[in-house]
């Protein structure tokens, strides 16, 4: 049974339901905790960020993190995978638990890490490479010793890229569209098989047509992948997710629950004065 | 406001006169320099060709085989009617006008020196024009492609003679066993591992490669057989030419055609250089020659055929070629005076002499090769080295941060002490602290290479700044560590850029002469040098050594055709940067 | 709280890895730390050869003398830098009296009133003025430029001039002057070019009276780099100025003030730092002599000016990049 922790009382409404908000059926009830936060605190220099947030995030489902722009959220997702230490004056306290280990412990390699934590950014940034080395990336870098263009199939088919560029494999993946290109990126994320998939806002620099592909497509992810995804779209936090943890300003995990639960019932004022646009 | 109200009452008009006139000056400042330097090119011109002394008749066939078929064609490629009168304006209009205006002042002021109206026609009309043409056409299809032809055997013939210059130089015999030992059995293991995707292959690669070239240089005294001049000529140079022009070709069409690209060139050359000797040429010679020319044309051959687009591309060299040899034949029938050049075959193939007649450039030219040679790599390395250090692996903040900026503002200072105090670094540390010698071309490379690091620095570190954060980030999320980043992602964005700035760079250390007197380096030396130990000249040394001599034909005439020779270098250094700049833009 | 999966393996490899990235950042650092010992390097050698100098020279002797001339046919050689200061002197004014205004005017034609087709075609051309070599610069110098000013300007002048070398120094030194004030005009903001088009100034009043006073210490330190630039010019004044190190002749006092007559100066042949140098390792490079360490002590002299000229620039052009 997983928890919801909030920084505020609500802990009491945990119900299981499937209802037309929840893009699917998959059951709430006996979900592993694929990455847990406690007590999580993040500073830049002198400003804070992230405010004390503890919250447990299951295996093999989406998880939406929702809020103002400026709110922390995706700053959560960069410390899942210590993307944080990239940015010097970043300062973390707390504990992000990745399988039950702590990332920054001192003994960890955050480019181990990186290699089971899959990322896809905002804007597509393949490299200029082409589709196939692309998508080979993680593997070399890896070391990987399997049959590299097997694996690359299999990612493209993953991303729901085969079909389209199945003939191109050598041609720039700068070439492709804007939507095909995030497809690539995903691509590109799931070809080392990680255990979570980190998405900052992977549909906002695509049109809604793009975007709704995508949408299908991290539907798909949540079968083999944990994926926990920020996003600034409200209507697609609801459409995609299971579980919506909702950022308000000062870095606060306000409410953190099943996505029905949050857009149907929030616990609290402030959430339903975000969700239904008085706010934020 | 300063408004000079001429009509106080309404709002009448403000003067504008101070204005335009300001304007007007402000670009007249912007072009004197140009112009300046334009003037003194034309003079350097027409002294290094003896053009003061060509007789109208012949200006005149030369114009008309050459030059006008040469616009012709360039009219041709524009393709464009509106560009076509405007060319043709200027040409007719220009040459009414630069007559009369030359008549009128040898009338009525006094003669100009050294200039006769038809050269003043040749180079401020003829030349911009064609130029301007030579721009247009080469943006389009059909001119495009036939200037792609010459500029790559222009190149590659560039390349033969370097290699081969090499060759001369240096034992070819180190080179054949450092080629056998180390570079073949390197690159086939590349090869492998890259075509498998077998990463321990192509590491292994390097470290192969490494062993093969010191156990050459071991072996090369141990060993006393050694195939002929021709065969290591053909196995070390026109093998490799002809495998990566005939890959050239397999990567964009079929395999066949690659084979036959690669192999009938190959062929050609192999056959020539065994049968030149009966011509009285040396074999090498006519095989390097062969090769560097052969394979380009193939390539471009294949290339032209397989698209089915700009054959008349091909018209050009025949244009040119052509030209060149009816103008000789005219020149030669009707017994036209010709002007006898300074700047010919002989002046960059032969030694300096005391008689002006006889002077040439050619040690000076390979001393130039060489050291820029070991420049290029010298500096590129450190050059990288550095600001890939200063880019990716230092923060902005902290200890290190502070080392940083350090190292930066002191990049900044090298950069703007000036050349001879480097040339004294040279004289104290390389040439007599470390002995490596007075005047030798491993001093003077050691010396221009620190002399262009800060240059190579600062433009290398604009590249990788270039390369746009979202990819580091993207490689950095998969898990890549900082030095596969770098590698996989930021040098190749970064390497048009890195690469153009140190030929750039390189530019400017051919032309550096300061730095070479205070290490001591020849003015005249009569032979070019055969070890990286022995001394040597440089273009620039000689240029000065002869600028210093009283004669008016060495001040006049051979000086001209040096420095001709030496801007021609550079022109052709620069222009190959801003192309790979231009190609780097248009990829991205 | 359940683990369904074994703790995944996030522990830092000691092994190969590590090695390979350590050798790698370590080699880097290597080729930074180049470019600081080529400073150690150069400041080293320049002094331990110009100690050994002025033991044998008092440097107050050195600064002060008047006389030049280290390798003397009968003897008595001098080391008084003040001619070769001089010869400096005339060349870099001379050359900044063409380069700053110049360079001024192209700066403010590029960065006002060029449409950008022409400054796209000018910056890149202009860069050439600083690309060709300047041992062809001084040949032109002595081959075409003196020769014209004497057939019509200046009939009395000798063959190997300050004027001719300066000029070309001049030229040379045009796009340092337009590049770095170009880029400080440029960072200008547009508001302020727009309250002055409000206030109903002309192009001509926004260029002079906003600009230029708003890019000012960028077009300082410009001006300084520049003639730092001139100060070190070796190859120019080498082929083209001659080899004699001169006081000029003092005229006859007006008003019990002594004149000098520039043309003494300008159209006689002169000595700089540079040529007393560039003299000196024509003859002898094996070290041990006077005039061997005399290089030294002069390059060490070019050497304090130009770093220093250097940093003052530095500090100036921090200025005009903190405005804006």
């Amino acid at each position: 049974m997983s928890n919801t922790e909030t920084d505020t009382e609500a802990n009491d409404s945990l119900i299981t339901t499937d209802v037309e908000t929840g893009s699917n059926e998959r059951s709430m009830t006996t979900d592993a905790t694929a990455v847990a936060a406690r007590d999580l605190n993040v500073f830049y220099g002198d400003e804070q960020a992230i405010d004390g947030v503890s919250m447990e995030i299951p295996e093999n489902r989406v998880t939406a993190l929702i809020g103002p722009s400026g709110c922390g959220k995706s700053t959560f997702l960069r410390c899942v995978n210590r993307m944080n230490d990239m940015i010097e004056v970043c300062r973390v306290e707390g504990d992000v638990e990745f399988g039950g280990k702590n990332v920054y412990d001192s003994d960890v390699d955050p480019v181990a890490l990186r290699r089971k934590i899959g990322m896809v950014f905002q804007k597509p940034n393949p490299f200029p490479k082409s589709i196939r080395d692309n998508v080979a990336y993680g593997l070399k870098i890896q070391g990987y010793d399997g049959d590299v263009d097997e694996r690359v199939e299999e990612s493209l088919k993953g991303a729901a890229l085969w079909d389209e560029v199945k003939d191109q494999l050598g041609s720039s993946g700068l070439e492709l569209s804007g939507g095909q290109q995030q497809r690539l990126c995903i691509a590109r994320a799931i070809a080392p098989d990680p255990e979570v998939i980190l998405m900052d806002e992977p549909t906002s620099a695509l049109d809604p047509v793009a975007a709704s592909k995508i949408e299908d497509l991290i539907d798909d992810l949540a079968e083999e992948y944990t994926v926990i995804i920020v996003t600034h779209n409200m209507q697609q936090a609801a459409r995609i997710s299971d579980r919506t943890a909702v950022f308000l300003t000062g870095g606060r995990l306000v409410e953190y629950d099943d996505t029905t639960k949050i857009f149907e019932d929030p616990e609290e004022q402030r959430v339903e004065d975000y969700i239904t646009g008085k706010f934020g | 406001m300063a408004t000079d109200n001429t009509n106080a009452g309404g709002f009448g008009e403000v003067s504008r006169v101070r204005g335009i006139a300001f304007e007007y000056l402000s670009l007249g400042a912007s072009v004197i320099g140009l112009v300046a330097l334009g003037v003194l090119l034309v003079y350097v011109t027409i002294d290094a060709f003896d053009l003061a002394n060509a007789s109208p008749e012949w200006l005149l066939t030369y114009f008309l085989t050459l030059v006008v078929p040469f616009l012709a064609f360039c009219l041709y490629s524009a393709s464009d009617p509106e560009v076509t009168r405007r060319a043709l304006s200027a040409l007719g209009g220009g040459l009414v006008a630069v007559a009369a205006l030359f008549t009128a002042i040898e009338t009525f002021v006094a003669p100009i020196p050294r200039l006769s109206w038809q050269l003043a026609y040749l180079f401020v009309v003829a030349m911009p024009v064609t130029a301007y043409l030579t721009y247009i056409g080469s943006r389009g299809r059909a001119g495009g492609v036939g200037f792609g032809l010459v500029g790559r055997l222009v190149g590659g013939a560039a390349i033969g003679l370097a290699v081969g210059t090499l060759f001369l130089v240096f034992d070819s015999l180190v080179w054949f066993l450092a080629y056998t030992l180390g570079v073949v059995p390197a690159a086939a293991l590349y090869a492998y591992g890259r075509r498998r995707s077998v990463n321990w292959a192509m590491t292994a690669a390097v470290p192969v490669g490494l062993v093969g070239l010191v156990a050459a240089v071991f072996l090369r005294g141990v060993i006393v057989t050694y195939p002929s001049d021709l065969i290591i000529y053909v196995w070390t140079l026109a093998i490799p030419v002809a495998i990566a022009g005939g890959l050239v070709v397999a990567d964009r069409g079929s395999r066949l055609a690659g084979a036959a690209t690669g192999g009938v060139p190959l062929a050609v050359a192999v056959a020539g250089g065994f049968l030149a000797g009966g011509f009285g040429v040396p074999g090498p010679t006519a095989l390097i020659v062969l090769v560097t020319v052969g394979v380009p044309t193939a390539v471009y051959l294949h290339r032209v055929i397989d698209e089915g687009d700009g054959l008349v591309g091909l018209a050009l060299p025949v244009l040119l070629v052509g030209g060149a040899l009816v103008g000789a034949l005219v020149v030669e029938a009707w017994g036209v005076p010709a002007p006898d050049p300074w700047l010919d075959a002989s002046f960059v193939t032969e030694a300096p002499s005391r008689t002006a007649e006889d002077a040439g450039l050619y040690p000076a030219i390979v001393g130039s090769v060489i050291i820029i040679a070991l420049v290029a790599v010298l500096s590129f390395v450190l050059g990288v080295g550095t600001s890939v250090f200063l880019e990716e692996y230092t923060p902005e903040s902290g200890i290190l941060g502070s080392l940083t900026r350090l190292i930066q503002v002191n990049i900044a200072n090298l950069a703007a002490i000036p050349s001879v105090v480097y040339g004294l670094l040279g004289l104290g540390l390389f040439a007599n602290l470390l002995g490596f010698g007075l005047g030798t071309a491993v001093t003077a490379s050691l010396t221009l290479s620190l002399l262009i690091l800060p240059i190579t620095i600062i433009s290398a570190q604009e590249a990788i700044r270039s390369v746009p954060d979202d990819l580091r980030r993207g490689s950095d999320a998969m898990g890549a560590t900082r030095w596969q980043t770098t590698k996989n992602v930021v040098l190749p964005e970064a390497f048009p850029g890195i690469l153009t700035g140190t030929i750039l760079a390189l530019g400017r250390a051919i032309g550096e002469t300061a730095p070479l007197i205070m290490i001591g380096a020849a003015t005249t030396v009569f032979s070019a040098p055969a070890s990286l130990f022995s001394r040597f000249s440089a273009m620039p040394m000689q240029i000065y050594a002869w600028a210093n001599f009283p004669q008016a034909e060495f001040r006049y005439g051979v000086v001209a055709a040096g420095v001709i020779t030496l801007l021609i270098i550079l022109i052709g250094m620069n222009g190959t940067a801003i192309l790979l700049r231009n190609r780097a833009e248009r990829g991205s | 709280m359940t683990d369904s999966t074994e703790s995944p393996d996030l522990q830092r490899r000691s092994g190969l890895r590590r090695l390979k990235e350590g050798t790698y950042g370590g080699l880097f650092a290597a080729c930074a730390a180049v470019t600081l010992l080529t400073t150690v390097a150069i400041f080293v050698t320049l002094l331990s050869d110009a100690v050994v100098f002025f033991q044998e020279i008092p440097i107050a002797q050195f600064l002060t003398g008047t006389n030049w001339s280290p390798n003397p046919a009968g003897g008595g050689q001098a080391f008084g830098i003040i001619p070769l200061l001089i010869g400096t002197l005339v060349v870099t004014v001379t050359a900044a009296f063409i380069a700053l205004p110049v360079g001024t005017l192209t700066a403010i034609y590029l960065s006002e009133y060029a449409t950008p087709n022409a400054r796209s075609i000018l910056k890149p051309l202009l860069e050439i003025l600083a690309g060709i070599p300047t041992v062809v610069y001084g040949y032109f110098a002595l081959v075409y430029v003196t020769p014209a000013l004497k057939a019509t300007l200046f009939p009395e002048m000798s063959t190997f001039n300050a004027l001719s070398a300066s000029i070309m120094v001049g030229i040379m030194t045009i796009p340092m002057v337009s590049s770095i004030s170009e880029d400080a005009m440029s960072a200008v903001p547009d508001d302020l070019r727009q309250a002055g088009y409000g206030l109903g100034a002309t192009k001509f009043e926004v260029s002079t009276g906003i600009v230029v006073p708003a890019s000012i210490s960028g077009i300082a330190s410009s001006y300084i780099l520049a003639v730092s630039r001139a100060i070190g010019e070796t190859m120019i004044v080498v082929v083209a100025m001659g080899a004699q190190a001169r006081m000029p002749a003092v005229r006859e006092a007006a008003f019990g003030i002594p004149i000098v007559n520039p043309a003494d100066v300008l159209l006689e042949s002169g000595m700089t730092i540079t040529v007393a140098m560039v003299q000196i390792a024509g003859g002898d490079l094996t070290g041990g002599s006077i005039p061997y360490d005399s290089m030294f002590a002069l390059g060490l002299t070019l050497f304090v000016v130009t770093l220093v000229m250097n940093v003052i620039s530095d500090i100036i052009a921090q200025r005009y990049r903190e405005e804006y």
